[in-house]
């Protein structure tokens, strides 16, 4: 019977792969498998193994993230569903990273609570490979898949300190957001495929910009899409899981969250946007307006009234998801002159927000590593307990302070570059709608200042509540995070060519516009 | 004609099923009216040749969705009947008579007046997408999954794999010594999944 299916399946031909193209997914891949396996075998057995393996994966799908750039060859997969290009290559790069930093981070947390260790790494390496995925995708259903592998993961890592009611409420609450912000998108997407008649992005710029454009039906998918992506970057009036889901989930999750997560969801919302959407500018660009002004806005006067770290960071990371929407909310195919010679708005957008994405990351994965190891100590995440803290820690309190006002934006730490990057893409297309948001970034930004700078005060100035002067035990990976960020964060902001040489890329290429 | 008399056949099946959903006191009834219309639904997909659609339709509806809700029914109680005279939600009833008219008013409007374009027969143009081009459905969905979207298809394999071990982890107790985390503490109690219903059935 089978021979005879076989015969009927008549001219079936193997689509090509490009096996290197495809390689930082397939090492990755293989690595979770094998710690799966590593797990049935050996059970808790092989904790110590298991955290060197995950660290050793993400570093060696760095590996031929870094030859495919020295190639530089744009390659395509499966019809254009599977794109390796600049863009998606320094995305690999700064999902990887910043993996390998949460894994620093979580070694010590994890092992010393009573959590179980070997999946939690299994994990963590299928949400980065659904990220890494996500860079690639150009079409809907990679996409989507993509959007589901890093994000199914992740409900549960929320949800991982399983003894405490409020991880369960945090990874609850992320969970049935995410689903019903799923189901929207999804509805969505099948507007768009209908309406063009295909999956791919470049098939779906094609339709929708035709002049005979179904109008009605590609608006209603255009917001649902939008929608979707606003709840996995927390933009505002799509934020309200992310408070709650970062001060119960575990710190290193929290994290990985408002880094890894929040950028992949910039990633796909890019992917749509510029190779799928761009003919259609009249409809996403107001949406995308008012998210981010709402996001900057709601996201730091909320902030000025937290008492808990974990929170004040929080909403931080949703005024800075403001931050990162605002350059896309001038995207259009349209060429203006700016630094002496022409660029595509698009391209200087995407620039924009990529640039924002590393040195955000940088900064706040630092953030977040300060908070572990002081909660070593003081065993609580409310602002109250930093009081004091340069008096028994003051690397510590040096690196806090560097990495608060980073994301404040201040000179010469990283923040500003990408600050400055975001509004010269505002400014330089010369539209009201795109100074007026320049201008409500800079105000948002001098708000911001005020609470990360209340953090610095507390620690700096004020004495020691309880006298106890006992100095911080940083252990070797914490300390190891803790450098790589401030280092990266101090680079970032001395030598902004670095990053700038980096993030010169485009997505406008694939569609030919 | 036979294909008229099937059709006929088959909406009765999913009228009487969708009716019976909504008017069984019982839950466990309401969802096996449901098996039935999903049944039906299933029927009418075979005569548009979508053979694939019908076992799929009948795989995960009819098999792993309706199951599920029982499941969720039974861990509820089995005999816990709907208590119909009262309406929690105050007016809830009149407005749902009041959109459900609406709704099928605006289903009939539409249906006829787009029943000029309704031709009943295939699209053959667009080539290979063309729903007349003599290939079966199967074959179709088999080749563009693995060919354009085998990558996603690959992932998706990825993604239920750990959704699985999560899921298992989450829910699990620790039973034997070696899978212990550090430090289980012994006190520790899930609370129960559904209040009890023991007590209540006796009364």
């Amino acid at each position: 019977m089978l021979a005879a299916l076989v015969q009927a399946g008549g001219s079936f031909s193997r689509p090509s792969v490009d096996w290197h193209a495809a390689s930082p997914e397939l090492i990755l891949l293989g690595v979770g498998v094998l710690i799966t396996v590593i797990d049935v075998v050996w059970k808790q057995r092989a904790r110590s193994l298991v955290v060197g393996l995950s660290s050793v994966g993400l570093l060696a799908a760095l590996v031929p993230v870094v030859t495919l750039a020295v190639d530089g060859t744009p390659r395509s997969m499966f019809g254009g569903a599977f794109v390796v290009d600049d863009y998606a290559l320094i995305m690999k790069a700064i999902f990887l990273l910043s993996a390998y930093v949460v894994v620093l981070m979580s070694t010590n947390y994890i092992a010393e609570g009573d959590y179980w260790e070997n999946e939690y790494y299994s994990m963590l390496l299928t949400s980065v490979l659904g990220m890494l995925l996500m860079t690639s995708a150009r079409d809907l259903i990679s996409i989507f898949v993509a959007l589901e592998l890093l994000s199914i993961p992740a409900y549960m890592l929320a949800t991982w300190r399983k003894r405490d009611l409020k991880s369960n409420e945090a990874g609850l609450k992320y969970y049935l957001m995410g689903v019903f912000a799923s189901a929207i998108m999804l509805y969505g997407m099948s507007l768009l495929y209908g309406s063009a008649g295909t999956t791919l992005l470049t098939g779906i710029n094609k339709a929708v910009s035709a002049t005979d454009k179904p109008t009605a039906v590609v608006t209603l998918g255009v917001v649902f899409v939008l929608i979707g992506f606003a709840f996995k970057v927390s933009a505002v009036p799509f934020h309200t899981w992310a408070p709650d889901t970062y001060e119960g989930a575990p710190t290193p999750v929290t994290a990985f969250l408002s880094v890894a997560s929040k950028a992949a969801g910039f990633v796909g919302l890019m992917n749509i946007l510029f190779v799928g959407l761009i003919g259609r500018s009249d409809v996403y660009q107001p949406l995308i307006w008012i998210l981010a002004a709402a996001s900057m806005i709601v996201g730091n006067t909320v902030a000025l009234r937290q008492t808990n770290i974990v929170r004040m960071l929080a909403y931080s990371s949703i005024a800075h998801a403001g931050y990162m929407l605002a350059p896309l909310a001038v995207v259009s195919a349209d060429v203006v002159f700016a630094g002496g010679g022409s660029v595509v708005v698009a391209d200087q957008a995407l620039r924009a927000t990529v640039t924002y994405l590393a040195i955000y990351a940088a900064a706040n994965l630092g953030a977040f590593a300060v908070v572990i190891a002081v909660a070593r100590k003081i065993r609580t995440a409310e602002i109250d307990g930093y009081q004091g803290l340069f008096r028994y820690a003051p690397g510590l309190t040096v690196l806090m302070t560097i990495f608060l006002f980073s994301l404040a934006g201040i000179p010469p730490l990283g923040g500003w570059f990408g600050k400055f990057r975001v509004l010269e893409a505002l400014i330089s297309p010369g539209t009201a709608w795109g100074s007026t948001l320049a201008l409500l970034v800079v105000v948002n930004s001098v708000v911001a200042l005020y609470y990360y700078g209340r953090v610095a005060v507390k620690m700096w100035v004020e004495e020691v509540p309880d006298g106890d002067m006992t100095p911080v035990r940083v252990p070797v990976s914490l300390a190891a995070a803790l450098g790589l960020t401030a280092v990266a964060t101090l680079a970032f902001g001395v030598g902004p060519g670095l990053i700038g040489h980096f993030t010169e890329v485009s997505l406008l290429a694939g569609i030919g516009g | 004609m036979s294909e008229v008399i099937v059709f006929f056949f088959a909406a009765a099946i999913i009228l009487v099923g969708a009716v019976g959903v909504v008017v069984a006191r019982n839950p466990v009834h309401s969802a096996l009216f449901l098996v039935q219309t999903l049944f039906g639904v299933a029927i009418i997909f075979l005569i548009q040749d979508a053979n694939f659609l019908a076992a799929v339709q009948i795989m995960v509806y009819a098999g792993a969705i309706v199951i599920l809700f029982l499941f969720v029914i039974m861990l509820l109680g089995v005999d816990s009947a709907e208590e119909l005279d009262v309406d929690p939600i105050a007016g809830q009833r009149p407005l749902a008579v009041v959109l459900g008219a609406a709704l099928l008013g605006v289903g009939l409007t539409v249906v006829l007046v787009a029943a000029k374009g309704i031709t009943g027969a295939r699209a053959t143009a667009g080539g290979e997408h063309a729903l007349d081009n003599g290939l079966s459905d199967v074959e179709r969905i088999g080749r563009v999954l693995f060919t354009e979207y085998v990558f996603a298809f690959e992932a998706t394999a990825a993604l239920l794999t750990i959704a699985v071990i999560g899921a298992v982890v989450l829910t699990r107790r620790a039973a034997a010594a070696d899978m212990l985390p550090d430090r289980e503490p012994a006190s520790f109690e899930l609370p129960p999944l559904a209040p009890a219903i023991d007590e209540e059935e006796e009364h």
